[in-house]
């Protein structure tokens, strides 16, 4: 049960690629649905895993399962109409490396021993690079080798750090297998000196993959070349899936009671990328790479969050549920801004609300969601991370933490503005289609509706996510 | 007499080295095609006990590490090199230099860490941090970008000595899995490197600029 939701996106991953070309879009959709059914099905009776060794239902793993789940089967509806109206060539390759990711993508959040984690976070960095380079131009080759050799190194960097963490269980005598749920369990025997070393070479490793200032600077680059609903998924589950990694090794740090030393570490790379992201969104000249610099920037902040702990930690999670949901909207009304007006450049757009009025609706209401602006989560979430950074008295930190946050909305608002108002260089070439209009707006509900009511089950699994680090209200 | 491991090792460190100081991609390709046999077959020589796993397991590193990457980069590099040059950002001279450096620092920290794995063997932790920085220093000192791809076989091929040396509790499995990721990602950035040279005419790095800040 639990491999065959791996299973199902790799077997159609590898099928598309030799299915005639236009069948891939509806292979997409199907497959999208069949694992969302099966994504809500392991949510509910959370099945023990056959290869219990290497695999296992956690609760921050199932959080990201239900969530890339669910934006995956909305992206491929989103993806069916708009590969009719862009034009890409190798159609084919593209939906094959859509379905492989979304199988990597499966395989980190159900991964549970450390190599077989490392494994899968590189394999979607593998299935991703076809889909940065889809457009075959320049500028998506350059992107494509600087996403693939950065992220590559940065990755391998993560594999030292876990040789690292093995090397901590050898000095301290510890016989167990390598999984995170059983090192959680055995932390306090292990050799704290390499147990650190590994922390820190596994935080570089996959922050880079993140998107952790400094390291990020593939991201801008990969999201903006990459087509839009392969953008809204490198940003909306990608980055997730690498803050997973990091979650998961912070659990045992803090199992090891070595918790302050790496939620220090945390907080300043968390910060550093909100201040890059800050002092970057405020010059850009393009739309996409505008969301790509304030994923960036939410990355930080989830960051930031998880350094905390406590009270902290449960913030970061919303922010980590809401930023997926929220910024894949995004990235998908800036497909609809990409083909509509043909140009990536913020000055080739204007007057969107009166151009593509439901467009206009879809990106205003998700540029207030990504600002934090209620009643979108991300408000609750950066309010729960700004208290307990005061509780935990990092006065310094969350000065600068507010102030970037300004500085990015004005920045932002400053651009939304110009876009949706502006004055507009020609007419349009798109008629605004339904599919590709309410994928939009169930994203943007879906996250209002999580702000009033949790279910009850969403919580629970949230709070226990964040158990080991003193998470939770 | 010296151990076959450490004298192993000591010619892998001479090949640092070499490839710091060579200007030829081929040169560099044959530097790249030893390590890879050298750290596969390290762990055979230590005395860990040896199942049919093992044996199978070492086989198939070496065939990956010590032939397929090699042959498969010489095969990328007749299609898309015409500078069969490495276009160095820090000369060769300094390069040697910064090696020779690198080399005699790993040796003289190593001992620091005071690791209770792997003693007996002088040269195996000096390696291993050797090979590491060096895949790293050749990613940023050169601008060819195969020399980049073969800096950064060099820094795995660092990293899987570590690995197989200092802890052999990783499944074998888990172990060829890290291998097929290593094997399709220098695969991926052999079919990059072609498109790069297919739109540029050229694989030297500084072309990508269009992307900057």
């Amino acid at each position: 049960m639990v491999e065959t939701i791996i299973l199902i996106p790799l077997v159609a991953g590898i099928l598309a690629f030799f299915l005639p070309r236009t069948s891939g879009r509806l292979l997409l959709v199907l497959t999208g649905a069949v694992h969302l059914v099966s994504s809500v099905l392991l949510w509910i009776y959370r099945p023990e895993a056959l290869l219990n060794d290497y695999f296992a239902v956690t609760p921050e793993g199932l959080l990201s399962l239900i969530v890339i789940s669910l934006l995956f089967f909305l992206i491929a509806i989103y993806t069916r109409s708009y590969l009719e109206a862009a034009e890409i060539h190798a159609e084919h390759v593209f939906a094959g490396s859509m379905l492989l990711f979304l199988g990597s993508m499966t395989l980190v959040t159900l991964s549970d021993h450390i190599m077989v984690m490392w494994i899968a976070i590189e394999a979607t960095t593998l299935a991703s690079a076809p889909l940065i380079y889809t457009h075959r131009s320049g500028a998506s080759i350059e992107a494509t080798w600087k996403y693939v050799l950065i992220c590559s190194v940065g990755i391998a960097l993560a594999l030292l750090g876990s040789v690292l963490i093995a090397l901590s269980m050898d000095i301290g005598n510890v016989d167990a297998p390598m999984s995170f749920s059983s090192l959680t369990q055995v932390a306090g025997r292990l050799d704290p000196l390499w147990l650190k070393t590994g922390f820190i070479f596994i935080l570089v490793g996959y922050g880079t993959k993140m998107g952790l200032a400094p390291m990020h600077t593939w991201l801008p680059d990969a999201h903006s070349e990459a087509p839009s609903p392969a953008s809204a998924l490198l940003s909306g589950v990608l980055l997730n899936c690498a803050y997973l990694g990091i979650f998961k090794t912070n659990k045992i740090m803090h199992a090891a009671g070595l918790g302050d030393f790496s939620g220090t570490i945390l907080m300043v790379f968390g910060l550093a990328s909100i201040v890059a992201a800050a002092t970057f969104i405020l010059k850009q000249t393009e739309y996409k790479r505008l969301l790509a610099y304030s994923s960036i920037e939410n990355m930080g902040i989830i960051a930031f969050g998880t350094g905390i702990g406590g009270l902290g930690a449960y913030g970061a999670m919303l922010c980590l549920i809401h930023h997926s949901l929220i910024k894949s909207s995004l990235f998908l009304c800036s497909g609809n801004i990409l083909i509509g007006y043909a140009s990536r450049a913020i000055e080739g757009t204007g007057q969107l609300a009166k151009r593509m009025p439901k467009t206009f609706v879809a990106l205003f209401g998700g540029f207030a969601g990504i600002s934090g602006f209620p009643p979108f989560g991300i408000f609750f979430g950066e309010l729960f991370i700004i208290i307990a950074a005061f509780r935990a008295g990092h006065y310094g930190a969350v000065s600068i933490f507010i102030l970037s946050i300004c500085v990015i909305f004005a920045g932002f608002i400053k651009h939304i503005i110009r876009i949706s108002f502006g004055p507009s260089p020609s007419t349009i070439r798109m008629e605004e289609q339904p599919t590709m209009i309410w994928p939009q707006y169930v994203l943007l509900v879906t996250s209002v509706v999580l702000c009033f009511w949790m279910p009850d089950t969403l919580y629970e699994t949230i709070r226990l996510a964040v158990a080991t680090i003193g998470g939770g209200i | 007499m010296m151990d076959p491991v450490d004298t192993l090792l000591a010619m892998v460190l001479l090949s640092v080295l070499i490839s710091f100081g060579s200007s030829r991609l081929p040169a560099l390709i044959k530097v790249i095609a030893f390590q890879g046999v050298a750290v596969s077959i390290v762990p055979l020589f230590m005395g860990h006990e040896m199942t049919w796993g093992g044996i199978v397991f070492t086989l198939a590193t070496l065939m990956i590490r010590g032939i397929g990457i090699p042959v498969y980069l010489s095969r990328a590099i007749k299609k898309v090199a015409i500078h069969r040059e490495v276009e160095p950002v820090v000369g060769y001279h300094a390069s040697l230099l910064a090696g020779l450096v690198l080399i005699v620092a790993a040796i003289y920290v190593s001992p620091k860490f005071n690791l209770p794995v792997g003693k007996g063997y002088i040269l195996l932790l000096p390696s291993a941090i050797t090979l590491i920085v060096a895949g790293m220093f050749l990613l940023m000192a050169r601008r060819n970008a195969i020399a980049m791809v073969l800096g950064y076989i060099m820094m795995e091929n660092g990293i899987y000595l570590v690995g197989t040396t200092f802890s052999m509790r990783a499944q074998h499995i888990v172990e060829f899995g890290i291998l097929l990721d290593v094997l399709a990602g220098v695969m991926i950035m052999a079919i990059i490197l072609q498109n790069i040279k297919k739109t540029f005419n050229d694989v030297n790095t500084t072309l990508l600029r269009t992307l900057k800040e």
